[in-house]
């Protein structure tokens, strides 16, 4: 990972966190905030309903007033107080009468508690009434059966019928049901429930609401029963559904009778939906600004990042081009900061480097010259030294018998020609390494070269004394490659003509061959005298050599021919043990123009 | 049962000086209210008008001819002749043949025990069984001559003709060929399902001339001083039964029974009229219904349900509001006497354990009453013996079972406006309107 993508990714990772947790912050501090005020809400709301019972029950009360007051029942009142008063002919009178006031429940009672006439249960005329059930409260709830079996909770008020003589009682009522809490005056996203305590076990379908069926009455369940049996309100939250939006604060407030028996749950349920899409929208804004706000910050992560880390980039690839021999690599400081510092520092360093390698290559060409000059005066020096020592004989010798001289003569002008062509060898082997001619290409069996070499130099070393022992490592079948087979010969007979030269004392010389991948591999080991490290380094230097009579030149050209070729050279060797030249030729050319971009070097 | 011939008397005394004043008139059009369905068998208020019967009830109870003018028994009450009138034409003008008989009878009776038989101007009825009251059974209306025109419409050979059904009302007109002679009134106008308190306004604001007076609002109406025709007999029998074979424990049935509290029924929801009775037959009728018990027993109802607790269901006419009132009424005497009761639709709830039903009494004589009133209630043996020991006996076996529980005798009473005079009752309680005239007729 680079430097850039490394700051990328800490400063993303900071900002992200950061914005995280502002996000979580103000997430968890909105929606505490939310569920105060939607209790705050609830309460009121809860407040509200019991005023509007009440109010629904002072209503109730005056309307039963009122019946009670009536001049209809006062004079039924009246008639039934007389001698003979038959209370029969009052049978239908309560339903008459809970028709006219809006009744649910009303009931016309004898002082003896009797039923004269019931609405709600006409059947019942006769049977007793409890006209004690109430207390002394004006209104009260009460459980009141009905004809099928089937029982409700009603909100009731028991009141004497004014006459002279009270004769009556009435005991009137309204079902606490949907078309009750419909009269609750709710707000549109507030739901009134009610479940009437009518079976032991929580009964879902007894739920009902004030505007339409309820989605989930199991859900209910719990509040409703904590409200039942601890007789005390109690709140939840309930969620009708997987949605956060479908929940509600519901407050189950316990209807009670006189006598403390909770005969019904009402249930105030404040949606939480405007709520939970109001934080959503908080959300998303928050969770749209963290967005925007990360994006942002790592678009300045990737400016801030790109700001630090261009001049280190620069640095980096400048020192790549000084590290690939371009010594004229420069890095622009940009700033006066410590990269900009670095950036003089790095320019400074290069710049002395350079101004180094320009005098250690003047140096250097300084000491080749001097090198070639050592060896050209040395080469030369050898047959001069002869060439005027023949002179000075023929000189000398023309003071001495015409037969002597003739003997002399011959003998001088035999040797001046040998120095002379020894000269010209030297010159021309020097010549030669000018004048390396270029590599004609083409399908060789390199096998075949090795064997022809080895057939070349065999008598030779058969005959070297002491002796050397030779062999040859081929394998049979042919190791096809893409050479010149004139410059591959040499360049082996070289190093086999090398090798010999570094066994003076005898020893063996191993030459082999192998395929190897997409290369042949050449081998050339002795067990000479070995070289040391330092001498390796420069044993491919031209006019470099480790023997008294050599150019340096011999492994130079075998260096150029192989390199000519795509391959590489190394030497491994040991002092005192011997060398080995490892010569690695690719086996086809458009392997090396793909590798080297050489592509017509064959041509 | 004092009380309602009090009020007839009193009734009759007010409206008699009124008809006194006038002689018969012809004309007019007759309104009549009814909650039912007038052409509804077997006592639809204008199956009297459109139809007749073979043989008649007078208004003493004695079987008088009809289009029968006279009939005869053979083989000991094996087979019976009866003569038709003869010149009696349908409202179509057809003449009555014994072929139509013949199929009317057939129609209305499908699963009798005898079968008839055309013979030139006399109907044969034979039977495997003696048919000593046979007379009597085809006075019913339920066996009256009927058939449908052309148009579909009802065709007889009753007073009045039918002539339209429009809107909710049955036109009728005078049938000026009756073989009784022609109706004083023109037309009858018979609306149909119109409840009490309509019927009641009508009449208060003059557009009915008579309505229906149900019997537990008799009491109401005389307070109101309406003019009132009661019949001169309970004729409509209020009676609980129980199905033996899903109550087929005796005992858990004289239970029931027992439980049941009549005089609560009597005095309040139906305001004292009619009579309590643990008899088929209203006394008046029988001389012995008094025998039978009435009170209710709820300890030994008790005792005798003992641990049993059978969830039962009381099924009722449920568009009737006063005997779903006196369902509701019994199913509360029986869950004091420790059953678990349940008042059910009788629609939905045919095959209900308990079951309350009106029977309307038709005939005029016990034994035809109780025999018609026993199948009524299924299929029974009864004695047709006109001896009221034999018939006590006979009902005694009967309600023995306590498949039936009597409850009470009603009375059937209609208001009657001013303008209408010689209205009567028929025996069964109908009115007889072919009588009757109108005051302001031409």
């Amino acid at each position: 990972m680079s430097l850039r993508q490394r700051l990328l990714v800490v400063f993303s990772l900071t900002v992200v966190l950061a914005v995280a947790a502002v996000a979580w912050i103000v997430s968890l501090r909105t929606r505490e905030a939310f569920t105060e005020v939607n209790q705050k809400r609830t309460a009121a709301l809860v407040d509200q309903f019991r005023r509007e019972f009440d109010a629904h029950a002072d209503n109730l009360a005056t309307r039963i007033d009122n019946l009670a007051g009536s001049e209809r029942l006062s004079r039924i009142a009246f008639d039934l107080a007389q001698p003979g008063g038959d209370a029969s002919l009052y049978l239908g009178e309560a339903a008459s009468l809970a028709r006219d006031y809006q009744l649910d429940y009303l009931e016309i009672v004898s002082t003896d508690g009797s039923i004269i006439s019931s609405a709600q249960a006409p059947a019942r005329f006769g049977y007793e009434e409890d006209l004690h059930a109430g207390g002394s409260q004006p209104t009260f709830l009460k459980k009141e059966g009905l004809p099928d079996g089937r029982s409700e909770i009603g909100l009731f008020a028991l009141r004497a019928v004014k006459s002279a003589q009270p004769a009556l009682y009435i005991l009137g009522g309204k079902r606490l049901d949907r078309g009750f809490l419909a009269n609750l005056a709710a707000p549109a996203d507030a739901q009134v429930l009610l479940y009437p305590v009518l079976t032991s076990n929580f009964d879902p379908s007894s739920l009902v609401s004030s505007s339409s069926e309820v989605s989930q009455p199991d859900r209910f369940k719990p509040l409703i029963e904590g409200a039942q049996s601890s007789a005390q309100e109690s709140r939840s939250t309930i969620f009708l559904s997987d949605s956060r939006e479908d929940s509600v604060d519901a407050t189950a407030i316990p209807l009670k009778a006189p006598d403390g028996a909770v005969l019904a749950v009402l249930t105030v349920a404040n949606s939480r939906r405007s709520l939970v899409e109001l934080q959503h929208h908080i959300r998303a804004i928050s969770y749209g600004v963290a967005g925007i706000g990360i994006l942002l910050a790592i678009a300045a992560s990737l400016w801030i990042t790109s700001r630090i880390s261009r001049p280190v980039e620069r640095l980096a690839a400048a020192a790549k081009d000084v590290a690939a021999g371009n010594w004229d690599a420069h890095v622009e400081a940009a700033s006066s900061d410590e990269l900009g510092e670095l950036a003089h520092s790095f320019n400074y360093m290069t710049q002395q480097l350079a101004e180094q390698r320009e005098r250690l290559v003047q140096s250097e060409r300084v000491a080749a010259w001097r090198e070639l000059a050592r060896r050209l005066a040395h080469e030369l020096k050898n047959p001069l030294f002869p060439l005027q020592l023949t002179v000075e004989n023929l000189i000398k010798a023309r003071k001495l018998a015409p037969d002597e001289f003739d003997e002399i003569f011959r003998e001088s002008t035999e040797t001046l020609t040998a120095e002379i062509a020894n000269l010209k060898n030297i010159i021309g082997r020097f010549s030669d390494f000018s004048k390396m001619p270029k590599p004609h290409l083409e399908e060789i069996d390199v096998a075949e070269i090795l064997r022809k070499v080895a057939a070349l130099h065999e008598p030779v070393i058969a005959q070297h004394q002491p002796a050397v022992a030779f062999r040859c490592d081929v394998p049979d079948g042919p190791l096809p490659a893409t050479a010149d087979p004139e410059l591959l010969h040499r360049a082996i007979s070289n190093l086999v003509l090398n090798a010999l030269d570094a066994m003076p004392q005898g020893g063996t010389l191993k030459l082999s061959a192998q395929a190897r991948n997409d290369a042949v591999e050449l081998r050339v080991s002795d067990t000479g005298t070995g070289m040391t490290p330092e001498e390796c380094e420069r044993l491919f230097t031209p006019y470099y050599t480790t023997k008294q009579h050599g150019t340096g030149l011999g492994l130079a050209i075998v260096q150029s021919i192989v390199s000519d070729h795509g391959g590489t050279i190394r030497v491994e060797s040991t002092p005192g043990s011997g060398s080995t030249f490892i010569v690695e030729l690719p086996r086809h050319q458009q392997s090396r123009a793909a590798t080297t971009g050489l592509g017509a070097a064959g041509t | 049962m004092s009380r309602w011939l009090a009020v007839v008397s009193v009734t009759l005394a007010l409206l008699a000086p009124a008809r006194a004043r006038t002689r018969p008139r012809y004309g007019g059009t007759l309104r009549v209210e009814t909650r039912s369905d007038p052409l509804k068998p077997p006592d639809g208020i204008a199956r009297k008008l459109l139809f007749d019967t073979l043989i008649q009830v007078s208004e003493n109870g004695d079987l008088t001819p009809a289009l029968a003018t006279s009939w005869e028994a053979e083989s000991a009450n094996h087979r019976w002749t009866f003569h038709l009138r003869p010149g009696v034409h349908f409202h179509d003008g057809s003449l009555l043949t014994s072929d139509a008989v013949v199929q009317s009878l057939a129609m209305a009776c499908q699963n009798c025990d005898w079968r008839a038989r055309a013979a030139a101007d006399t109907v044969i009825i034979t039977s495997e069984m003696p048919l000593p009251n046979l007379p009597a059974e085809l006075a019913r209306s339920a066996y009256a001559i009927t058939r449908r025109d052309g148009g579909g419409n009802p065709d007889g050979t009753g007073p009045f003709r039918f002539t339209a059904n429009s809107n909710g009302i049955l036109f009728l007109a005078a049938n000026d060929d009756s073989w009784q002679g022609r109706p004083f009134v023109d037309a009858v106008e018979i609306y149909e399902n119109r409840p009490i308190r309509d019927q009641w306004l009508d009449f208060t604001v003059g557009k009915a001339d008579l309505v229906e007076v149900p019997p537990e609002l008799l009491r109401q109406a005389q307070q109101q001083h309406m003019p009132l025709l009661v019949s001169s007999r309970p004729v409509d029998l209020l009676a609980l039964t129980l199905s033996d074979k899903q109550i087929p424990n005796e005992h858990l049935r004289e239970s029931i029974a027992l439980a049941v509290d009549r005089a609560a029924l009597f005095n309040v929801i139906f305001q004292k009229q009619g009579e309590v009775t643990g008899s088929l037959l209203p006394n008046a009728l029988s001389g012995y219904a008094f025998l039978f018990p009435t009170a209710a027993n709820p300890s030994r109802s008790r005792e005798l349900r003992g641990a049993q607790s059978l969830p039962l269901r009381l099924s009722v006419d449920s568009s009737n509001s006063v005997l779903q009132l006196v369902a509701e009424r019994l199913a509360l005497n029986l869950r004091d006497a420790g059953w678990n009761v349940r008042v059910v639709s009788q629609a939905t709830n045919p095959n209900a354990e308990l079951g309350l039903r009106l029977v309307h009494l038709e005939a005029a004589s016990a034994a035809s009453a109780l025999r018609e009133t026993m199948q009524d209630f299924g299929p029974a043996a009864g004695d047709d013996s006109a001896d009221p020991a034999a018939l006590y006996r006979s009902e005694s076996m009967f309600l023995k079972s306590h498949t039936v529980v009597p409850l009470l005798y009603v009375p059937r009473a209609y208001g009657v406006s001013a303008r209408v005079h010689n209205l009567l009752l028929a025996p069964d309680g109908t009115p007889i309107l072919a009588n009757a005239t109108l005051e302001d007729a031409r």
